[in-house]
């Protein structure tokens, strides 16, 4: 199964074990696209932004992020507002993944626009199921494509 | 638990138990704390030091009191001698005056002794009858003269000697004199000349003057002394009294001084004792700034530990999980393996019905294999289970309380009501007596009593119909809850472990992180009051809850 558009998933996320978690579970739920990881903040920013700064290669591209908030180099709040002010990126979903279920920190990942918050919980049935619902998010969503 | 309480609910009264507490209680967990022993939380124990000044008060008020009984002796021997020498002045005076008497009275008689000389000669010369009148009148006045002279000389000795012999020469004199007259009278005149001549001639008269002169004499010379004397005895008079009015000026100066100086001694002890009230001031700020960051600081540390644990766990968890699903395939290999190997003919790899058949031996390592995946994940689940409680604590710490109007029998009647089911499940009866109404946090009342009626209907003893009460009643401003039960008790030495994060005490058969009394001490501070237990072992247990009636956000701040 693929999405309607062929989407690139950016997963931001610096625990490498998580990365692959989260991979394999998505795997497992039937979605087969790109899954371009990054390990910190600095490095998925400039992939996103690019050379110039405004994003401008991503433009048609269909995106959808994978954000973890606690990065080492940055918090993943402020790749989420930069990502919400950019023209381009800001109509790419965002799914906010960490461990972090404090509820201020919820509302204001929300406020900033991202799509879904999944705190990553211990319990593995949990996140697994998450995760795979995720798949089943991104199947019945329409991503959009970056196109103006 | 005081660590996740606001920083404004430490008082500098609360830093020792605060220091403890924070260390028990966080240190117990065994999450390797120790970096707080060393560093970021040593209390300064420096003191303000008073300075105190060289010469002790009570040095100074002996001081004083000598200065003080030595001016008033001063003033009493002042006052003393001057009235004995003002006394002996007036006496002096006194002498004096007496001198003049007599010479005045020396005079005097020897006036009227003239006077009836003279008299006495005119009566002769002219015969008039004005001057025998006037003759009679001195005559008549001579004799008390002389008693007068007499009485006044006679403190004298040398005087009254005089007088004697002057008395005795006057008498002889008037005697003279009545005879003169007497020839005269009866016209003897010849006989009358010849006497007037006779006593002309003779000494009466020069012994007459001789005495009066060495009375006058006498007196003159008693009139120098004595005018002397009193003239020293007023100089001694003014001298003591300038004496002593400069020796009580001189005390009176020396005390001034002295009241100055420990006038001035105690401004500068004032001005140094509100110096150093202000440093005070200002060191209890600083220190409980200080704390406020420590307590802070503790807060986002077990904030971000929480996290950062939580992270790798989820992994560990992860990836057992994975190991766990990779278990059947694992053995299905061993036994098709293994079958292999038994067996040189070649059988279907499975058998009928999809079941592995696994050989003793594997069946052994897949049960072992099973355990460990099982240990691994329990553990976790227990890491897990901590480190949310930490979380959620630290959240409780830092939410803000706002004192609202509580009804308390309605919110005891809403936990009661939901913990029905529970109540039923264990055959508890819980009764509600009076209960007073307090102004308080509404979610930590909540919370304090949802946890001490879920711990009464918890703990109850197995077979037991459980028998639940809580009351209240006010004292002095404070509202006093009991919640008794007749369950299993705890033993009194576990009285204050009870209240500790993560430690329980007796039989360890009920589900629980030993969470829900430090979290119901910690509200219960953070409200102002105070929690106390009284149980013995296997019969019941009550607790008792002191809150302030009228909680205010300031009550905690200032306490």
């Amino acid at each position: 199964m693929t999405l309607p558009v062929p989407v690139t998933i950016i997963m931001i996320e610096d625990d490498e074990g998580h990365a692959r978690l989260i991979e394999r579970n998505i795997r497992r739920s039937g979605i087969h696209n790109e899954i371009i990881p990054f390990a910190t903040g600095a490095d998925a920013l400039k992939y996103l932004f690019g050379s110039d700064g405004d994003a401008g290669k991503h433009e048609g591209q269909g995106l959808l992020i994978l954000l973890d908030l606690n990065l080492p180099d940055m918090t993943g709040i402020e790749i989420l507002r930069q990502v919400k002010e950019n023209s381009i990126l800001k109509s790419a979903p965002v799914v906010v993944l960490t461990t972090t279920d404090d509820s201020s920190e919820i509302k204001r990942c929300y406020e900033l626009g991202c799509n879904v918050y999944i705190t990553k919980p211990v319990n593995y049935e949990g996140f697994a199921n998450a995760i795979r619902q995720l798949g089943l998010f991104f199947s019945v969503i329409q991503v959009p494509s970056t196109e103006p | 638990m005081e660590l996740f309480g606001p920083a404004q609910t430490f008082s500098r009264f609360d830093h020792c138990r605060f220091r403890k507490n924070l260390l028990r209680s966080f240190l117990d967990p065994g999450l390797g704390l120790g970096i707080f022993r060393s560093g970021s939380l040593a209390f300064p124990t420096s003191r303000h030091e008073i300075a105190v000044t060289s010469d002790t008060p009570h040095e100074r008020t002996v001081g004083q009191v000598l200065l003080l009984t030595a001016g008033f002796l001063v003033l009493v021997a002042v006052s003393s001698a001057s009235v004995l020498l003002v006394n002996k002045a007036r006496d002096d005076n006194a002498a004096v005056v007496h001198t003049i008497e007599v010479e005045n009275q020396t005079n005097t008689l020897l006036l009227e002794i003239r006077r009836a000389e003279s008299s006495v000669r005119g009566y002769l010369l002219t015969m008039g009858p004005d001057f025998l009148n006037d003759y009679e009148q001195a005559l008549a006045a001579i004799t008390p003269e002389l008693d007068k002279l007499e009485h006044l000389a006679a403190d004298n000795p040398i005087q009254a000697e005089n007088v004697r012999q002057l008395r005795t020469a006057i008498a002889t004199r008037l005697d003279q004199f009545e005879r003169e007259v007497g020839f005269f009278k009866q016209g003897d005149l010849p006989s009358a000349a010849n006497l007037v001549r006779d006593a002309a001639a003779g000494d009466t008269t020069t012994t007459i003057h001789d005495l009066t002169d060495a009375m006058r004499a006498e007196e003159d010379r008693l009139f120098l002394l004595r005018t002397a004397n009193a003239d020293r005895s007023q100089q001694l008079a003014s001298l003591v009294t300038i004496t002593g009015s400069g020796l009580v000026v001189l005390l009176a100066g020396i005390s001034m001084f002295l009241i100055r100086r420990s006038a001035h001694a105690r401004d500068r002890a004032e001005r140094q004792l509100r110096e150093n009230n202000l440093n005070l001031e200002a060191t209890v700020d600083a220190r409980t700034a200080d704390l406020r960051e420590a307590n802070e600081e503790i807060q986002r540390f077990a904030y971000i530990v929480s996290h950062d644990l939580r992270a790798p766990l989820v992994n560990i968890m992860g990836f057992t999980s994975e190991l766990e699903e990779l278990h059947p395939g694992i053995f299905h290999r061993i036994a098709a393996l293994s079958r292999a190997q038994t067996s040189a003919a070649a059988q279907p790899m499975i058998a009928d019905g999809g079941e592995i058949q696994l050989e003793r031996a594997d069946k052994q390592l897949s049960d072992d294999f099973v355990e460990a995946l099982s240990f691994i994940k329990s553990s976790i689940g227990k890491m897990d289970r901590l480190i949310s409680a930490i979380l959620s604590l630290t959240r409780e710490g830092r939410r803000e309380f706002s004192p609202v109007a509580v009804d308390m029998r309605e919110m005891i009647d809403g936990i009661v009501a939901s913990h029905a089911h529970q109540a039923a499940q264990a055959q508890a009866h819980i009764q509600i007596g009076a209960l007073p109404r307090i102004e308080s946090d509404r979610l930590a009342l909540e919370q304090i009593f949802s946890n001490l009626i879920d711990n009464a209907i918890k703990y109850l003893k197995p077979g037991v119909p459980g028998e639940i009460v809580v009351r209240g009643r006010t004292k002095l401003g404070f509202a006093i809850f009991e919640i008794s039960d007749n369950g299993r008790g705890i033993d009194p030495r576990d009285h204050q472990r009870i209240f500790d994060l993560f430690r329980r005490a007796g039989v360890q058969d009920r589900p629980g992180q030993g969470i829900g009394l430090a979290h119901v001490r910690t509200l219960v501070r953070r409200l102002g009051g105070t929690m106390s237990v009284a149980s013995e072992l296997g019969s019941g247990s009550t607790f008792t809850i002191t809150l302030p009636i009228k909680w205010t956000v300031n009550r905690t701040a200032a306490a």
